[in-house]
């Protein structure tokens, strides 16, 4: 009972850092996939490009983000390119951790992004393209106004999934002492040692965003009429 | 010079052989009928008239002007040369208006309303008038061919290409469509119809070119055509589907 007691203390204590934490979380998830919508529909188009120029730089980065893991590309990021900077000016760098977290998860999130645009385009059946390219419709007025429309409502599934997908990895930034959700949780843990509660009430906190999310994505998946073109 | 020509055209698709040198001319205002059993270039043939595939070798002239050439505009080209699919093709987010305004006011700079006229007064030619603001879902088959029909002629180009626009239909839909066909060609249209529906043929087209393996195995009038083969797989083809 004692114990139990003691938990439950300790939750209501930790909660309200916890609540903070994940603000940051959600703050550093939606930065990053929008700036990774952005990169990933252009590496989606240079993926799809006939002209090497566009798509091997694009092929590359893809395969590199997605061939390695978040948390090497994290401390590669945060430790080793400041590392490697200062090295070579003489001068100690540091960057903000906030910041570098978000420029790490908007280039990661940007590869995944890529793929998901890149089906959405490759899902768009052929004859939508033969269609408007029979009426005099240049390439980029196809895709503009015929594919990317079409594709648009097909990535919001998947889109959703990888906003889910980054929300949880966004946990690694603890690393790097990204106050986010995981963080705060730790700093409350080492002065108290309470690691059942805390870490409870953590993945709570996140599930309750996660599930939260799918809900949202489902009801707008529902409204732009998802998969009844 | 012919509104169409072509000079031995050749078709590869990797190492498969489609088109084996096929030569004709398709006069202004005439109708031409592509028969032939699946499989044998029909598709192929047609696609390459509006650069949809690219020819291997050989000559296209579009309106005197040659279209196989690598510096031609190809968008300029298929300004001129409306297609319609077996499938319609659609565009299905939009509706059945805007379905017929984007080309006319992407591709040639109409304004909204003069694209909205011209797109209203082609619904109405194809007996579609009341169904401008309906996506094309919510369309039965025959009623999307009539709309991608209308969509093609908003560019009001000099000829038209149908590719079996009638094969995905139900049956008692496929004569609303050969009926804007017939209408179309009785104004003078250019036509090129690759088609199963042999009565329409021998009502509309002025010449019938029967495709297999690749090449024109014989030409003529549906009269000579259907009444009189001479070649023997003509023959044979004939036999299965009249
Ligand atoms: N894009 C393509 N790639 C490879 N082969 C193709 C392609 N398009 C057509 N073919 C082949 O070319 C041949 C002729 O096809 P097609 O022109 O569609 O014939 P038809 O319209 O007379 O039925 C077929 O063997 C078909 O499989
Ligand atoms: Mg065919």
């Amino acid at each position: 009972m004692d114990v139990l007691q003691s938990y439950i203390g300790h939750i209501i204590n930790v909660m309200p850092s916890l609540l903070q934490g994940a603000v940051i979380t959600i703050e550093v998830t939606s930065l990053s996939v929008f700036f990774g919508t952005i990169i990933g529909i252009f590496m989606a188009l240079g993926k799809l490009s006939t002209k090497k120029i566009l798509r091997i730089p694009s092929l590359i980065y893809i395969d590199f983000i997605r061939g390695t893991p978040l948390l090497v590309q994290i401390l590669l990021f945060y430790y080793g390119i400041p590392g490697l900077i200062s090295s070579v000016t003489g001068e100690p760098l540091r960057i903000d951790p906030i910041l570098a977290g978000v420029v790490v998860c908007s280039i990661n999130s940007g590869a995944y992004v890529a793929e998901i645009v890149r089906a959405g385009i490759q899902s768009i059946e052929k004859g939508q393209k033969e269609a408007a390219r029979s009426l005099g419709m240049t390439h980029s007025q196809t895709m503009k106004d015929i594919i990317l429309p079409q594709a648009f409502r097909r990535v919001i599934p998947p889109m959703g999934n990888e906003f889910i997908v980054l929300l949880k990895d966004s946990s690694l930034l603890a690393v790097i002492g990204v106050p986010e959700l995981l963080k705060s949780g730790q700093l409350y843990v080492a002065t108290t040692f309470a690691s059942f509660p805390v870490y409870i009430g953590v993945a709570l906190v996140y599930l309750v965003m996660t599930l939260t999310i799918s809900r949202l994505v489902h009801y707008s998946e529902r409204r732009l009429g998802v998969g009844n073109d | 010079m012919a509104m169409i020509e072509v000079h031995d055209l050749h078709k590869y698709f990797g190492d498969l052989r489609v088109l084996k040198g096929i030569s004709t001319k398709v006069e202004s205002s005439e109708v031409v009928c592509v028969i032939g059993p699946s499989g044998s270039g029909k598709s192929t043939y047609l696609r390459c008239l509006n650069l949809l595939e690219e020819p291997t070798t050989g000559q296209i002239y579009i309106d005197g002007e040659v279209i196989t050439d690598p510096s031609v505009n190809i968008n300029k080209i298929r300004e001129e040369v409306g297609m319609v699919f077996q499938r319609f093709n659609l565009f299905p987010h939009m509706t059945a208006l805007k379905n017929i305004t984007l080309a006319p006011i992407r591709v040639r700079g109409l304004s909204e309303s003069e694209a909205n006229d011209r797109g209203m007064s082609l619904l109405r030619k194809v007996g579609l008038e009341e169904k401008a603001d309906v996506l094309p879902g919510a369309l039965s088959g025959g009623q999307q061919q009539r709309v991608a029909i209308a969509r093609a002629l908003a560019m009001q180009p000099k000829i038209m290409l149908f590719d079996e626009p009638t094969s995905a239909l139900d049956p008692e839909m496929v004569g609303e469509v050969l009926n804007v066909m017939k209408d179309l060609a009785k104004e003078g249209m250019t036509m090129v119809v690759v088609t199963h529906e042999m009565g329409f043929a021998r009502e509309v087209a002025d010449r019938v070119l029967f495709m297999d393996e690749g090449i024109i195995m014989e030409q003529g009038t549906p009269e000579e055509l259907f009444s009189n083969p001479q070649n023997e797989r003509t023959r044979s083809f004939l036999s299965k589907v009249l």
